[in-house]
């Protein structure tokens, strides 16, 4: 089971990283860079958070499991919200397609 | 020779290097080379259980010498203690309340709970001192390689269901200098009739089992269990030391099995020296790296001809100085917040207050006996996992990085909670008083 879930893990990866390739690459380097750091990052926190809070809920620690979705998914909310405006699946995506519907 | 050739001929000898070295190498000890880079490895190695688990923590090997035990500083002469002083037999002498030597008469403390009472009374059963010694045979078995023997005396004790065997230097002030008198004598506080203990034999082999940790988990670490708790790991290592020792003698070298029911030694040092754990806040437990408290030894002294392994440090002293967690969590007060350890008879530890301590576990009402420091404990208060081996990996780097974890451990509520879904055990509450007679 623990094999398989971490082949799930790397095939996610994997998909995520085809996923936001088209978009990834900037005009400048250092945001190119951002935008991969931010989802590795993302990934990872996200990755643990879920790992976390499986075993802890399996094994039932209450106050461990709660504090632990409070924590690492509200970081992964956060970091996922900030890497899709950069990326462009929020705000700035609506305004390129209004753009390109004018022209 | 340019750039290029020359980084040729590097990558041309490493491989060449490589290739000589596996074709010398036998499959065998190419397979006994990778599990030797695997971990650490402390003494002579089992086969049953090659690889050493110290958790997640950094371990280093450490002296034992006249300066040091392990981590312990001794800073004098450390005397041989009489085992009537105690704790528990100095409740038994009245040194304490009376309601403490009633509560400690006959192991009634203990008794009170009928599956405690199942367990200790099997272990008393391995109390008589043929159980734990006896003439070696005259037969003797030649030892050429000691190194052998310890690697065949740790696999006896997996094989016998050990979690965890050290083998050490026997400290010669980890005897007792006198065995306790009856528990009747002790009731008068009659000590006439202690048995000296003569014994000083070279090497200690410590046989470690875990305290079991659902049932942790579930107990408040005072309820009905506690006791039985301790009891699991008593029994169990007492059966193992025994057999071990009388093993031994079979093979015709002096062995003597320690354990609960019939000590002639301290165990902590014996721990220390094993290689098994190093001196904790509590001032007479060791801490396992693995393990952590939850776990009770027993040991078997002996002259066979074995190869000790090292006393361990993985940063205890420093986790300890900075957590104390138990001692904010201990029912009766008995841990020390003291930051730094004392001098006490020759050696530096936390000097916690025995008789508040015993005086509860007692005397309590709420259950039988009490383990509270062990299950507080940030080392072993939740199960193996990979933030718990990062925990003690951080754990055991220092200062800051104990405070971190300590911190952490708080915030995730670990330690001090009660997982119900565990809790398998009947408690019988009208039980846990005090007896009416005596």
């Amino acid at each position: 089971m623990g094999n398989f879930l971490v082949f799930i893990a790397g095939i996610l990866f994997l998909a995520g990283i085809l996923f936001i390739k088209p978009r990834a690459k900037q005009d400048l380097k250092w945001k190119t860079v951002l935008n991969w750091t931010l989802y590795v990052v993302w990934y990872a926190i996200t990755g643990m958070g879920i790992s976390f809070i499986y075993i802890n809920s399996s094994v039932g620690h209450v106050k461990a499991t709660s504090t632990a979705i409070f924590l690492f998914l509200g970081l992964s909310l956060v970091l996922a919200i900030i890497l899709a405006r950069l990326l462009g699946f929020l705000g700035k995506t609506q305004k390129n397609i209004d753009t390109s519907a004018k022209a | 020779m340019d750039r290029r050739k020359f980084l040729k001929a590097g990558v041309a000898s490493a491989l060449t290097a490589g290739m000589v070295g596996a074709m010398k190498a036998l499959p065998a000890e190419a397979a006994e080379a990778v599990a030797n880079a695997s971990g650490p490895q402390n003494g002579a190695k089992s086969k049953l259980h090659p690889k050493v688990d110290y958790g997640g923590a950094t371990v280093k090997f450490v002296e034992h010498n006249d300066q040091w035990l392990g981590t312990t500083k001794i800073v004098g002469t450390v005397k041989n203690t009489h085992e009537a002083d105690q704790g528990f037999y100095l409740a038994n002498r009245g040194k304490y309340s009376p309601e403490a030597q009633k509560g400690f008469y006959h192991y009634h403390f203990v008794m009170k709970h009928p599956f405690n009472n199942a367990i200790a009374s099997f272990a008393l059963s391995l109390s008589p001192e043929q159980m734990v010694s006896g003439k070696p045979s005259p037969e003797k078995l030649k030892i050429p390689d000691p190194e052998q023997m310890s690697q065949h005396i740790k696999d006896c004790a997996y094989f016998l269901r050990a979690d965890e065997v050290g083998i050490g230097k026997m400290p010669s002030y980890a005897y007792y200098s006198h065995k306790a008198p009856s528990q009747d004598d002790l009731m008068k506080d009659d000590l006439s009739n202690s048995i000296p203990v003569t014994e000083r034999l070279p090497y200690v082999i410590v046989v470690m089992i875990d305290q079991h940790l659902e049932t942790m988990l579930a107990s408040t670490g005072y309820d009905g269990i506690s006791a039985a708790q301790s009891m699991r790991s008593y029994h169990t290592t007492g059966v193992i030391s025994v057999i071990l020792a009388s093993y031994i003698r079979n093979l015709g070298y002096n062995a003597r099995a320690h354990h609960f029911t019939n000590y002639a030694a301290v165990m902590s040092p014996c721990i220390m020296a094993a290689g098994l754990g190093e001196l904790s806040r509590t001032g007479d437990c060791t801490v396992h790296p693995r393990l952590g408290f939850r776990h009770k030894v027993a040991a078997v002294t002996t002259d066979l001809p074995l190869v000790p392994d090292k006393p361990i440090d993985f940063g205890l002293l420093d986790f300890c100085s900075v957590c104390g967690k138990c001692a904010d969590n201990c029912p009766s007060g008995a841990i020390t917040h003291d930051r730094d350890p004392v001098e006490y008879n020759g050696y530096l530890r936390w000097n916690s207050d025995f008789k508040k301590c015993t005086e509860f576990r007692v005397t309590n009402k709420d259950g039988s006996s009490c383990g509270r420091c062990m299950k507080v404990c940030p080392w072993n208060s939740k199960e193996q996992s990979w933030f718990h081996t990062a925990g003690t990996w951080i754990g055991s780097k220092g200062q800051n990085s104990s405070r971190l974890l300590k911190t952490i451990d708080d915030m995730f509520g670990y330690g001090d909670e009660q997982i119900e879904k565990y809790k398998w055990w009947l408690e019988w509450p009208e039980r846990y008083g005090l007896p009416t007679n005596h």
